[in-house]
């Protein structure tokens, strides 16, 4: 057991795409310890299903949210306390069935968070259902026949949405996926992470994956570039697909103020109250 | 003496301004004011009145029958010319409306003006002005400072307004002044002060009426109080960002009506578990559903009482006056973070969206203070002998574990069947202590003495008291503040008396938890449900009745 896991007893299938997400992780962390950004000041949440035991798992602090709301959890973190990294996982039913509200809006404003999506178009914990990214036809307990919806497209989505920071990973590649990682968490604003997470039990995309993945070289040049690359069919790009500098939802809140550690005296908070109620 | 000035009009034409207008004067004279405004869920159109009470003691309520009623429309004038008192005035728009009474051209001396409907509202001041007996000079102060967008056009038309009304009814009521001059606040002001009072960073809704305006007074004030306020995409997002704050150390505060408030519910258990310092303001209006979204009522009673799946301590209270509002709302937030579990402040439309002056000393509101972790390896759910967990916030060496899930001690996720009884009789226990706590607290008003006892809570008592000052009424009023945990040990008490209920419901909710929690079975329970607050000369009519 290294200092970024705890003793909660890891219960994913073996070969479950999640370890690979869980490595890069903890990879990642030590990376960004080396650039001064201190685990402490790491806060993670999670959604419900198996992606979330990654909260269990790591050795950092946080709240292990409900289904669909890890997103608006670390959003209230970031807005009190913006020295915070904080860092949502969720699943696509989370991010895309459930929380998809929050997932747009916290682009649109573009929220300082990182939403690392372990998407394997199914739900696992709930004995294998079809999800918002499940192919058409996806054969789960809830659709015996066959889904009739056609999948999201969660990257082009969230570049419509207003992302600043979009990237896709895949478990499998993991130096690879844990570079993303610590891009998205440097990044200043919204940054999403689209993990290809095989599921070994349900939807085991391994062989898929390995076969159509490809690591990008370099960025695309242009938002019409990256929503091209990521609507991609033949292969499945990997990596950066776009990256833009916008002020972040915090700084055009209030600039640079911090309203937990630069919480106003109680005698001048009842002054200015007084001011108020006894003009 | 008591005076009350009605003035009713269209949507848009600057009824509810003139009736805050009013209220102002009278406050500037040093007097009491109640001010309630009965509008329409629309923009323009309709039927607005706003009504001010104003006396030199305390009024805890408007009185619909009135001695000067000014009507902008033909429909005022019908709907409100049953209100005028036996010597009142009745004011009506001689353009709109053939009546009786006193006709002024509000609209044909309005229209030489860039906005002739808006500024209707400032010729209804000036017909007050001149009853009062306040001289040209004071009616151009008045309308200078609370007219100051085209203020030339508003200080000409109130002075035109003026010169025609004082020979009509100049000096009819002259009002003397009072002891001093207090604050004027609305319930929905009072709570947003007294949150900040108490402490708030951080203020998350989505808009609904009656809460709104909580929203919209802190976000014009955000700077001077330094707080944040943020109104994200839905209740959901609203109350799991707020959860979010509390957990980096931010103290939260969310506020909505039934409908957001049943979007919050799965949050609301969420706060439950992970034990979240979290204060949700519920204002009430007319429900089910959609309801009626302008007016009142106590119908949202058990919702509140029961919001959240599963077990876990909860804490509702609600304020009888805006004064108490503003107290209890800061109580609430230490309450809530000494306990580390939501709570909820339920009030209804009748006590946030009226204004009356207040006595309010900041000083004596109550301020955050957390049992905080202080050294030693941390544990955030530490099985303490109270079943209160020291906080500690990020960033921290020590890891903090919040959790939906039930967990150990730790916050670590457990399926493990001792674990799950130790945590819930930790939160069970938490809960004894709060009710400990609450017994050395003020959870329940009581005013006057002898039988009957009128039992009633939140917005209502404003009305109850009212009523019995009309009524010249002898009886115990008693106003359980505290509705969950219920202050049994101080209720219980009133078991053998001549009971009665009020309150704004149609099935007696409240009557029906005063029943399940005391024993006490009222003799009699008189409802009101038909969105409209009572009006305290016709509660007084009732009580009487039944007594």
């Amino acid at each position: 057991m290294d200092d970024l896991t705890t003793y909660a007893e890891n219960t994913w299938c073996p070969g479950c795409g999640n370890f690979g997400i869980f490595n890069a992780f903890k990879k990642a962390v030590r990376t960004l310890e080396s650039k001064n950004i201190s685990r402490s000041y790491i806060a993670i949440s999670a959604g419900i299903g198996c992606h979330a035991k990654i909260f269990d798992y790591l050795k950092l602090s946080g709240l292990y949210s409900i289904h669909g709301r890890s997103m608006a959890t670390i959003q209230g973190m970031k807005v009190a306390n913006p020295d915070l990294k904080v860092v949502a996982f969720a699943g696509d039913g989370d991010a895309f069935g459930e929380g998809i509200a929050h997932m747009i809006f916290a682009a649109k404003r573009n929220a300082d968070i990182t939403v690392i999506v372990h998407d394997n178009g199914v739900y696992g914990l709930t004995t294998g259902q079809y999800t918002p990214t499940s192919k058409k036809g996806y054969k789960g307990p809830s659709t015996p026949q066959g889904s009739v919806e056609e999948p999201l497209n969660p990257l082009a989505l969230m570049l419509e949405a207003g992302a600043t920071f979009v990237a896709r990973g895949y478990p499998a590649k993991l130096d690879h996926l844990a570079d993303i990682m610590v891009k998205a968490v440097e990044h200043e604003g919204f940054s999403f992470v689209d993990v290809l997470q095989p599921c070994v039990t349900f939807n085991n995309t391994y062989k898929l994956y390995n076969e159509l993945v490809e690591i990008l070289t370099s960025t695309p040049d242009s938002y019409e570039e990256a929503v091209t690359c990521a609507k991609r069919k033949d292969r499945l790009p990997i990596g950066v697909m776009y990256q833009v500098k916008k002020p972040a939802f915090h700084r055009e809140l209030y600039g640079d103020w911090n309203p937990v550690a630069q919480k106003m005296s109680q005698k001048e908070r009842r002054e200015s109250v007084n001011k108020l109620v006894n003009p | 003496m008591v005076f009350t000035f009605l003035v009713g009009g269209k949507a848009g034409e600057g009824v509810k301004k003139a009736g805050s207008v009013a209220a102002s004067l009278f406050v500037s004279m040093g007097r009491h004011a109640f001010e309630m405004d009965d509008y329409q869920s629309l923009i323009r159109g309709g039927h607005n009145f706003s009504v001010v009470t104003t006396a030199t003691r305390k009024v805890t309520s408007h009185y619909l029958q009135s001695d000067v009623v000014v009507c902008l429309d033909e429909r005022s004038y019908s709907l409100h010319k049953a209100h005028v008192a036996p010597k009142g005035i009745l004011v009506y728009n001689s353009d709109t409306t053939k009546g009786e009474g006193i006709g002024i051209p509000f609209t044909s001396e309005a229209n030489p003006y860039p906005d002739p409907r808006l500024i209707l509202g400032v010729g209804t001041v000036a017909v007050l002005s001149a009853v009062v007996g306040q001289t040209k000079e004071e009616l151009k102060t008045l309308v200078e400072n609370e007219y100051p967008r085209g203020v030339e056009h508003n200080t000409a038309y109130a002075a035109k307004i003026y010169d025609t009304a004082r020979p009509l009814v100049g000096r009819t009521y002259l009002l003397e002044r009072g002891d001093k001059k207090r604050g004027f606040l609305s319930g929905n002001q009072a709570i947003a002060l007294g949150a900040c009072a108490g402490g708030l960073d951080m203020y998350v809704a989505y808009p609904m009426t009656p809460s709104s305006s909580i929203l919209h007074y802190l976000a014009a004030h955000r700077e001077e109080l330094g707080i944040t306020v943020i109104h994200p995409e839905n209740e959901i997002a609203v109350i799991n960002m707020a959860i979010g704050a509390a957990f980096a150390g931010a103290v939260s505060m969310v506020g909505t009506s039934g409908g957001g408030f049943a979007l919050m519910q799965e949050a609301f258990s969420l706060a439950g578990m992970t034990e979240t310092p979290l204060l949700c303001v519920l204002s009430s209006r007319p429900g089910p559903s959609t309801g009626v979204p302008t007016y009142t009522e106590q119908g949202d009673l058990r919702f509140a009482l029961n919001q959240g799946h599963g077990e876990f301590p909860r804490i509702v209270a609600s304020p009888g006056s805006v004064e108490e509002a503003f107290y209890l709302t800061a109580e609430l937030l230490h309450i809530v973070w000494k306990f580390q579990t939501p709570g909820i402040l339920l009030t209804e439309k009748h006590l946030s969206e009226s204004s009356m002056t207040v006595d309010i000393d900041c000083e004596e509101a109550q301020w955050v203070k957390p049992v905080f972790h202080t050294n030693g390896e941390y544990n955030r759910y530490s099985d303490t002998p109270d079943g209160i967990s020291p906080l500690l916030f990020v960033p921290s060496k020590e890891l903090i574990n919040w959790n939906s899930y039930e967990h150990d001690e730790k916050g670590i996720t457990t399926e493990n069947p001792d674990l799950i009884v130790k945590m819930h009789e930790k939160r069970k226990r938490k809960g004894e202590t709060l009710v400990e706590y609450l017994k050395g607290m003020k959870t329940v008003n009581v005013y006057g003495e002898g039988n009957p006892v009128i039992f009633t809570y939140g917005s209502t008592l404003m009305s109850v008291l009212e009523a019995l000052h009309a009524g010249n009424i002898k009886a115990t009023v008693v106003q359980p503040i505290y509705l969950e945990p219920f202050p049994v040990w101080e209720v219980t008490q009133y078991k053998n008396t001549l009971g009665i209920v009020i309150e704004m419901s149609s099935t007696g909710l409240f009557a029906s938890l005063l029943k399940e929690k005391t024993g006490i079975n009222p003799e009699v329970v008189i409802k009101k449900y038909d969105g409209r607050p009572f009006d305290p000369q016709d509660l007084a009519d009732i009580i009487k009745e039944v007594l």
